[in-house]
């Protein structure tokens, strides 16, 4: 492809890492639309953990094909804090909903200047 | 050490200055006495001076010293500059005695302010006299100025006057312009600016440098005495009270030209240019303002005409270099024209403050006192003997045919033509204003005469007129007196050529068609059911068919007198709207770019701020999508670099 | 095989990750979002990450997820307005994005990559090289990591709190 990054040997069979990573590539992309285009805060949140996903296979790819598992523990963190973030995002968002019903994210638009 | 000309000329100053702090919250009585007295006072000064004969060029104190070239502060006390102190004080006196009672009328702080502003001006018409420099000569010149703006705007609520004193006002800057620009020159070329040190120092012969300097004070003195072209201020400065028109604009201001160019003789009479267009200005004027003055429906107005008329005269006797005949007819003209004015004012006053002539008609049965001083006063103008008018005007007359110039013999007949010009108008304005039958649109049935304190000054001057001649008989009827002559001569020197044997014939000629000419108005002006004097009629039927008056057979001609010969509409045209418009393009200009520069700046900032704001929606994805957007815009950035390095 | 299961791993989570974005309902997005999850574990499966697989279904696709509908059950499904205030924003956000694709296309394509020696993958991936990494080169960042979750525990509680007015 328009890549070479070698390729993986998968129980005797090989793979291009070209695919992986814009597999990765097209994960984030669509995420990051779907982020900018929904209107709802949960679905919002949602696409944020999808972002986050396809880096981590992006991260897992790398560390495959580089042989160190670095970038597995370093998915494994970003696991975590990604769990984290989106408790406290709902958290907020619990905290937000008792004042009003929000269906629309451009609703909570009050820190404008 | 002489203190008397500082005496004299500070004398006034002090009763301004008293009057402009104190005077408004003084009762009447108190401004009363220090506003005419300070002038008195001043002119016992001058007579003090006048039997002690002094003649001193006194400095009190130096101003400037730089380097070799000194500037006092010097007052020249000779026999011209006395002579001037006994008009203004004298003529001046009478007439602020007069005003005591013609703005009787006034509340007290205008009343003092009135005469506070004549003080001032008795004051700076002193200074402009009395200065020995060319500096405090333009100084006591511009305060002239001022001070008769001030007091043409007396009524300063009226539209009117404040128009009038401000065009005197420009107009008389005009002539400041040309009075420094003089200066300018003189100092150039002689690296000193007191009269002594000048005159000294005058060369003999004719020089560009010296003809531009005597052109620029001619440029000063037309303005002030209101000769052609910039005469157009003087008829509008009636607006102010009468006695201001009086000493102002017929006794003293008007002659400052007059003696500017008497005392700068010694500068004109090497620049003969300059001193031939000092005499053409002057007969033109005399001519140009003796046609307009035929026209005037408003009597002060027939009188500044007259005014400007007679001022021509002066001009044209300094122009030639008859300059003893020039002093003598200021003089004369002071007597005779304040004591016209202040009659005149008499009248205004016993009508209610009307001014047009034609509204008058039959007060010589009623204002019997006034009439008579009137007539007197005309008769005087016209030149009619033994009234001084007669022996001044003549003077000037003989001066200019007997003047060995070529160019003179023609300017003599200008003035012979207005001499009996002069008498046609001033005939016409005695004959509308005082005979016949009381007009019907007359707003007084009943006139009063005026009171005392009002008409003795006016019985002083007619008193003057009628004697005055006896101070310079000679030169008029070929015998008599040369007082005048005799004492300017120091100063001025003598005529310098011999007169001719024709001049008393003609003086006489003169008088008598001016004479005719008066009587001439009277046929024309009086309707003939009115006319008391039947063989007069008698005459008329013999010597014209049926008396028309003659604008109705040139129409045109009224229209062109009416309008004054059209000078205030081509200055408007030249000037002043041309100046309108671009005080307009200024003032857009300053709105626009300027003031718009600023407030632009001011608005870039408001706007900025606010489209800076609009980043700030507040809409979250707004934000994301610029986050987006940045990541893009880095992204290229790193892959550019990636690809230059 | 192994290709053939990638190839239907990753069809399966591009379609959970279209679905994520295009379905109206958020519990179908939240849905498709663990199909994604689960397609992305096969994946790490593939890729000698056993103990990730493991985590990512247990943790991520078991208690993150599940926390989502839990949310989504207590605040209400809600539906999406028809008409946005952002009229512009749709297409904006497909140009940004699209940029952004290329972009990254074109900047995985300028890398150069690094080939190792072949190595024993045998041990590769297994928990116990994961724990040997995690409690010793990395240990501090365990650590911290395990801050943020009581950070993030804290917090949650502290914002759903009641308030009382």
């Amino acid at each position: 492809m328009f890549l070479d990054a070698g390729t993986l040997q998968i129980a005797g069979e090989s793979l291009d890492t070209g695919w992986f990573l814009y597999l990765a590539a097209i994960l984030f992309v669509i995420g990051a639309v779907g982020v900018l285009v929904r209107r709802n805060p949960l679905v919002i949140l949602i696409c944020i953990e999808l972002m986050l996903n396809a880096v981590n296979l992006t991260l897992v790819t790398f560390s495959r094909q580089l042989q160190n598992l670095d970038g597995q523990l370093f998915a494994l963190m970003a696991l975590t804090v990604a769990a984290a973030e989106a408790v406290v995002g709902l958290g907020i968002l619990v905290d937000i909903f008792r004042l009003r019903e929000v269906e629309d994210v451009d609703e909570l638009s009050e820190l404008r200047g | 050490m002489n203190w008397l000309p500082l005496t004299i000329l500070l004398l006034p100053a002090v009763g301004g200055a008293l009057l402009a702090g104190r005077g408004w919250r003084w009762p009447r009585m108190l401004t009363v006495i220090v506003g005419p007295g300070v002038v008195w006072l001043s002119f016992l000064a001058v007579l003090y001076g006048y039997f002690t004969d002094v003649n001193v060029d006194q400095s009190y104190w130096t101003w400037i010293k730089v380097g070799d070239f000194t500037l006092p502060f010097n007052l020249i006390l000779d026999h011209l500059s006395l002579f001037m102190c006994l008009v203004i004080t004298g003529v001046g006196g009478l007439i602020v005695t007069y005003a005591v009672g013609y703005m009787g009328h006034e509340d007290d702080p205008s009343y003092a302010r009135f005469f506070c502003y004549m003080d001032v001006f008795v004051f700076s018409m002193l200074l402009l006299v009395l200065a020995g420099s060319f500096v405090f000569l333009i100084v006591g010149w511009a305060m002239v100025g001022l001070s008769s703006y001030l007091l043409i705007g007396f009524y300063y609520w009226r539209h009117s006057a404040v128009v009038a004193a401000r065009k005197a006002f420009v107009m008389n800057v005009i002539g400041d312009i040309g009075m420094i620009l003089g200066t300018f020159v003189i100092f150039f070329q002689f690296h000193a600016v007191t009269y002594h040190a000048v005159f000294a120092a005058m060369p003999k012969s004719d020089s560009g440098t010296l003809e531009l300097a005597a052109f620029l004070f001619l440029v000063g003195a037309v303005a002030k005495s209101a000769q052609l072209p910039l005469h157009t201020w003087l008829p509008d400065a009636m607006e102010g009270p009468t006695p201001v028109s009086a000493l102002i604009h017929a006794a003293t201001m008007v002659t400052a030209g007059v003696y500017l160019i008497g005392r700068l003789h010694p500068l004109y009479d090497v620049a003969p240019y300059a001193h031939h267009t000092v005499a053409i200005i002057g007969a033109l004027s005399a001519l140009v303002a003796a046609t307009i003055a035929i026209v005037q429906t408003d009597i002060k107005r027939v009188l500044a005409y007259s005014t400007m008329s007679q001022i021509g005269y002066m001009f044209l006797a300094v122009g030639v270099g008859a300059y003893a005949a020039a002093f003598f007819h200021l003089l004369s003209h002071a007597f005779f024209k304040a004591l016209l004015f202040m009659s005149a004012g008499n009248v205004i006053h016993a009508m209610d403050d009307e001014q047009d002539m034609r509204r008058f008609g039959g007060l010589w049965r009623q204002l019997r006192g006034t009439s008579i001083s009137f007539l007197i006063g005309s008769l005087a103008l016209v030149g009619v003997i033994p009234l001084v008018g007669f022996f001044s005007k003549e003077f000037i007359l003989g001066a200019v045919f007997s003047n060995p110039d070529p160019l003179s013999i023609w300017l003599w007949v200008v003035g012979f033509g207005t001499a009996i010009l002069t008498g046609f108008y001033t005939g016409r304005m005695w004959w509308i204003a005082f005979w016949g039958k009381p007009s019907s649109s007359r707003p007084v049935a009943a006139p009063q005469e005026a009171p005392a304190v009002m008409l003795w000054p006016v019985l002083v001057l007619a008193a003057l007129t009628i004697f005055g001649g006896a101070l310079q008989s000679k030169t008029a009827i070929g015998f008599g007196t040369t007082l005048v002559e005799d004492y300017l001569r120091p100063v001025v020197g003598a005529i310098a050529w011999p007169a001719n044997s024709l001049d008393v014939l003609l003086a006489l000629a003169t008088m008598v068609l001016a004479l005719v000419a008066f009587g001439w108005a009277y046929l024309m002006y009086v309707p003939r059911v009115e006319r008391r004097a039947a063989f007069l009629d008698g005459v008329a039927e013999v010597a014209m068919a049926s008396p028309h008056p003659w604008n109705s057979r040139l129409p045109w001609a009224q229209t062109l007198l009416e309008h004054k010969y059209y000078f205030d509409e081509l200055y408007d045209w030249a000037f002043v709207r041309p100046l309108d418009r671009l005080a307009r393009w200024g003032d857009r200009g300053d709105r626009r770019v300027i003031d718009g520069s600023l407030a632009g700046v001011a608005g870039w900032v408001r706007g900025g701020g606010r489209e800076l704001g609009l980043l700030e929606s507040g809409y979250f994805r707004s934000y994301i999508l610029v986050f987006v957007g940045g990541a893009v815009v880095a992204g290229l950035l790193v892959l550019w670099r990636a690809s230059t390095t | 095989m192994i290709t053939a299961i990638f190839f239907i791993a990753s069809l399966l989570a591009l379609l959970g990750a279209v679905g994520v974005v295009l379905f109206r309902n958020p519990i179908a997005s939240v849905l498709s979002l663990v199909l994604v999850m689960f397609a992305l574990s096969v994946h790490f499966l593939l890729l000698s990450a056993q103990f990730l697989f493991a985590v990512q279904i247990i943790v991520y696709a078991g208690a993150v997820m599940v926390l989502f509908l839990f949310v989504i059950a207590l605040l209400g499904p809600g539906r999406e307005l028809a008409t946005s205030r952002l009229p512009r924003q749709g297409w904006l956000a497909v140009v940004f994005a699209a940029g952004f694709a290329v972009l990254l296309v074109s900047l995985l394509g300028n890398l150069t990559y690094h080939q190792p020696a072949s190595t024993n993958l045998d041990l590769f991936g297994t928990v116990e090289q994961v724990a040997i990494g995690l409690f010793t080169t990395y240990l501090y960042p365990f650590e911290l990591t395990s801050l943020i979750l009581l950070v993030a525990a804290v917090g949650a509680i502290y914002l759903s709190r009641e308030h009382r007015s």
